[in-house]
This record gives C-alpha cells, sequence and structure tokens, in this order.
C-alpha cells in the first residue's frame, strides 16, 4: 500500500506535499463547525421531543426549498415528510426511536416547497441529558435520489426479466400445441385418448403423437420422440410430424413410413451433431365385421407398445432390432402385427414415463419398464379413456421426479354394449 | 450431482475414451467438442470405456453416435467397452446393438482389433 514515491526519502514529510500545501491547510484549520455544520453534505436538524424541528441545516434547507423562519419553531419533522413517509414515521420510526434511542439508515421521502420529492436515508439519536432524561432528537438525512434510482432502475430491470420469462413460457406453452393435434379424430368404433406431460415450461419437449384417416377406411397413428429439447428438438418434432404423415399417404405400410422418415432426418441432421427420434407407426385397419382392428406397428428403436387384452392379461409388444430413426442410412425398422377386439387396449408411451424419478419403485431409481407393466396389468381390463387418466395420475404422483417430457396415446375398441352393462 | 469426468487415452489400437458419471444433455458437447482432437487414423479403432457411466439420456446416445460418425469419417472402427445394464437396456431399446461391437473391457476391445495389415 506504499505510495510510489513514498521511498527513502521520506523523512516527515507527507508523500508528494508542495509548498503551497501549507496555505490549503491553513485554510481548512479555519472552516469552523459551525460552518461544517451549516454546509455539511447532507442534511442535519435537531428537533424536540415532540418532534418541533429546533435547529435545521441549510443543506438541508436548500433541498427542501424552505425558508429557515418557516421552519424552526412552526414545523415538525414529520411535517417534512410525504404522507406516506409521515405514516410510516409515526408507526415505525418514532416508536424504534423511542425505544432503541437510535434509528439508521431508514428510506423515507422528504417533501419540497415546490412539491417535489426527495429520497433520502435518515438516521436519528436521541441526545440525553447527565440524568439519562431524553432532551433532543438529533437526525441526519442523505440525499438517496442515486441510489432511489439505481433500485427502480433493478426493479424495472426485474420485472421486464419476469415479465420475458413469462413470454418465454407461453411462447413454449404455443409452440408445445403446435407440435400436437389440436384434438384428436374420432375413428368409428375405436376409443382415442391421449396425453401430454410437460415437465419443463421453460424448454420444449420433443415428444410427439397424431392420429388420422388414410384412404380405404384405414387409419395413421404415430407417437415418437426426439432426442433434447429446446428449439432444435422442436423444428425436429415438426419435420418428423409432418414426414410421417405425408409418407403415409404416399405409402402407407410402416415400415416404408419409418424408412422414409429416417431418410428425411438422416439428410437434414446428422455429422458432429447427430439428431434422432424414436418412432413408434401404425396402421389401423378395422375388421370387416366392424368389431375389432388389425393394426401393423413399426418400430424405430422406441419402447415397445403394451397390449391390454379383454381378459385383464397385459403384456409389452415387442419389436425387436428396430432402430432409432435419424443417424443410420439403412435403419432397420420392426413391425408386428395384432388383432385389437373388443375389450382390448394399446398403450404407447414415451420413457419419459419410465425414466421418472421415483423414491420407491425399483430399476435404481427410476420408474422402470416391469412397474410400468405390473401398473398396467393392475389396471386391465380397461378403455383407452381409462388408462390415459390411470397413467395421468401416475405421472402427478410422481411431481417434479418426471423430467422429461412424457406423451402417451391410447386406443381400445368398445365392448359391445350388452357386455358393457355387465 | 456427480459430472462426467473424460479420460482419453491411446493404444497402438487407437484411441481410447473412459468416461465416467453423468452422460446428458449438459456433459455431451464436452465429449463431442473433443472428437476431432483424438489421433485416430484409418484402420484404426476408437473405444469407448462407460464402465463409470451412471446416467446415460437421449442426449448421451448422440455422444455415442457423434463418436461413430467421427470414426467413420477416418475410416476408423468403434467399439464400446465395460457398458453398464442400464445403457446397455437403453443400446438395446434404439437397436444399436446393431451398431456398436460392444467388449467386456477395453483392454478385450483392444484384444479383438486386427491391426489393418491383416486384413487383405
Amino acid at each position: 500500500m506504499c505510495p510510489a514515491d513514498g521511498g527513502d526519502s521520506g523523512g516527515d514529510r507527507a508523500p508528494g506535499k508542495q509548498p503551497g500545501d501549507d496555505a490549503a491547510f491553513a485554510a481548512l484549520l479555519e472552516d469552523s463547525a459551525e460552518d461544517l455544520y451549516e454546509h455539511a453534505p447532507c442534511g442535519y436538524l435537531s428537533t424536540l421531543l415532540d418532534g418541533t424541528i429546533a435547529k435545521i441545516n441549510t443543506t438541508l434547507l436548500d433541498w427542501l426549498g424552505h425558508a429557515r423562519g418557516d421552519v424552526v419553531g412552526r414545523r415538525t419533522f414529520s411535517d417534512l415528510l410525504t404522507a406516506g413517509g409521515r405514516l410510516y414515521h409515526e408507526t415505525h420510526f418514532a416508536p424504534l426511536l423511542r425505544m432503541q434511542g437510535e434509528v439508521s439508515g431508514i428510506a423515507l421521502e422528504l417533501k419540497a416547497a415546490d412539491g417535489s420529492r426527495l429520497p433520502v436515508l435518515v438516521t436519528s439519536t436521541v441526545k440525553t441529558g447527565g440524568d439519562g432524561q431524553p432532551l433532543l432528537i438529533r437526525t441526519t438525512v442523505f440525499d438517496a435520489r442515486d441510489r432511489r434510482a439505481y433500485e427502480t432502475e433493478l426493479l424495472r430491470a426485474r420485472r421486464e426479466a419476469e415479465r420475458e420469462r413469462e413470454e418465454l413460457k407461453r411462447l413454449n406453452a404455443t409452440l408445445q400445441q403446435t407440435l400436437l393435434p389440436p384434438a384428436l379424430v374420432s375413428v368409428p368404433g375405436l376409443n382415442v385418448a391421449a396425453h401430454y406431460h410437460i415437465a419443463s415450461a421453460d424448454k420444449v419437449g420433443g415428444d410427439f403423437y397424431d392420429l388420422f384417416p388414410l384412404t380405404d377406411g384405414t387409419w395413421g397413428l404415430f407417437l415418437g420422440d426426439v432426442c433434447g429439447k429446446g428449439a432444435t428438438a422442436a423444428a425436429i418434432t415438426s419435420l418428423a410430424r409432418y414426414t410421417l404423415r405425408a409418407a403415409a399417404v404416399y405409402d402407407p405400410d410402416p415400415a416404408a413410413v419409418l424408412s422414409n422418415l429416417n431418410t428425411v432426418l438422416n439428410h437434414e441432421y446428422n455429422g458432429t451433431d447427430p439428431r434422432f427420434c424414436t418412432v413408434v407407426f401404425g396402421l389401423l385397419t378395422p375388421d370387416a365385421d366392424r368389431d375389432g382392428f388389425r393394426i401393423t406397428l413399426a418400430s424405430g428403436g422406441h419402447p415397445p407398445a403394451l397390449l391390454i387384452r379383454a381378459d385383464g392379461s397385459a403384456d409389452f409388444l415387442p419389436t425387436p432390432g428396430g432402430q432409432l430413426i435419424g443417424v443410420l442410412p439403412d435403419a432397420h425398422i420392426a413391425t408386428t402385427t395384432v388383432r385389437l377386439d373388443p375389450g382390448d387396449t394399446l398403450l404407447l408411451h414415451t420413457d419419459g414415463l419410465t425414466e421418472a424419478h421415483t423414491a420407491q419403485l425399483g430399476d435404481g431409481d427410476r420408474y422402470g419398464d416391469e412397474a410400468l407393466l405390473d401398473f398396467v396389468r393392475a389396471l386391465g381390463p380397461t378403455t383407452a379413456a381409462h388408462t390415459v387418466a390411470a397413467v395421468r395420475d401416475l405421472l402427478d404422483t410422481f411431481g417434479t421426479g418426471v423430467d422429461d417430457d412424457t406423451a402417451v396415446l391410447a386406443i381400445s375398441v368398445p365392448r359391445p354394449p350388452s357386455e358393457e352393462q355387465q | 450431482m456427480t459430472e462426467l469426468t473424460v479420460r482419453t487415452r491411446t493404444t497402438p489400437a487407437g484411441p481410447v475414451i473412459e468416461l465416467a458419471g453423468e452422460l446428458d444433455h449438459a456433459s455431451a458437447p464436452d465429449v463431442r467438442a473433443l472428437l476431432p482432437g483424438l489421433a485416430l487414423g484409418a484402420g484404426q479403432q476408437l473405444v469407448i470405456d462407460l464402465s463409470g457411466i451412471t446416467v446415460c439420456d437421449s442426449s448421451g446416445i448422440t455422444v455415442l453416435l457423434a463418436a461413430r460418425n467421427h470414426a467413420l469419417a477416418a475410416r476408423a472402427g468403434i467399439a464400446l467397452a465395460a457398458v453398464p445394464a442400464r445403457v446397455s437396456r437403453i443400446i438395446h431399446i434404439v437397436g444399436l446393438d446393431r451398431v456398436f461391437p460392444t467388449y467386456a473391457t477395453a483392454r478385450a476391445a483392444e484384444a479383438a482389433w486386427a491391426p489393418p495389415s491383416a486384413h487383405p
């Protein structure tokens, strides 16, 4: 901390001191205590115990624009405050001062003669006599305009940030909505239900599903999961959705639909930041006698669907060997075909469900495939609506344990009315 | 929260990347970034040792795919070593078990590697 010129020539001379400084010091010594009081860089005032102003310095009078004669003996400190400041003074400041003998750094607003407001920081002490009896109150007043402006700016910036965050959440929610069908179409002879669980309001997830009519009375459905989150994932999700629908019109064979999607994504995203998705695509063909559907499912690396039979039994519907879509030029697509008879339910899900953190259940601390299988076995026999409602409740019990978005889509064939009544 | 630890070493068969901890959205870019700096020659083999991995999500899968793309571009091979059961299950579901040769240990992966001269 030595000054640079302090060196060994120092002696008793102050570093850098010049002969002319002596006159300056002399002038300072002549600065009277009275002048320091009157023109101090802060406001001073002394009041009687009832608040009547007994003494006030010029600095404070200048800030307020009052003449000394208008204030001394005529007004109380409280009179100098704004209405809000006065209330605070009466209810907090003055009682605290009486109890503690000192109050420091309280932010108040003074009202100047021209009606303008002056934000200040006020410190008061009670001066007592030799017998300990309070005599008067001494108060210093610091100009807090800069500080108040700074605080206002901070508040404004914070409100702005909060508003932008809300706006981002709203945009994310809107974007998410555009990635999902507004309502699932109604398919004659089939019950359909779906749910999308958003894990984070800050980032758009990459799960998607849809169900739509194809020619000749057949229907297409898909459910998938794009890796990652945010804008890039949303762009891939959008591309995947539209490509799947277009590809299904071009050639509704489920394996061909996924192969076409694979080609499109592989051309678009590869190299050092590969992006992929996993998808199940299904082609639903109503039986000729209209009491069931034949379903061909193709899987591109997606967790297997669950089939819950009318007799209450349930199991995974494996599609082994299917590969994720978008990174391998010739991804292998695995297919399987099942019949969905009255009372049967098919459930598709994304792994946000099975990867959810849970305190109680197995597979490390994740919910896991086995727990999901047990869960749907307990549901069967069931319906699409009931299954999706149950999964929704299940997700709710996980709370923040679900750290990835989750989509579920279920279809079921209603039982004949005679059976439903049993 | 355990983060990802990355170590690389070089063997006659090619570089080995040892990963431990969480391979996820947060750590994936770090691993992708080190790929271009690897000394990986044509005919060599890049081994990714996953023995210490506790978490591998879809972003982790993209890291394995990026490494594979890198190896293919260098006309080299790629193999996974010591894949934990959880990661193995994910790799199976997404069908990548057909794409990545997998060995019990990095040493086994090196032993299985044949020098390019052995191939006609």
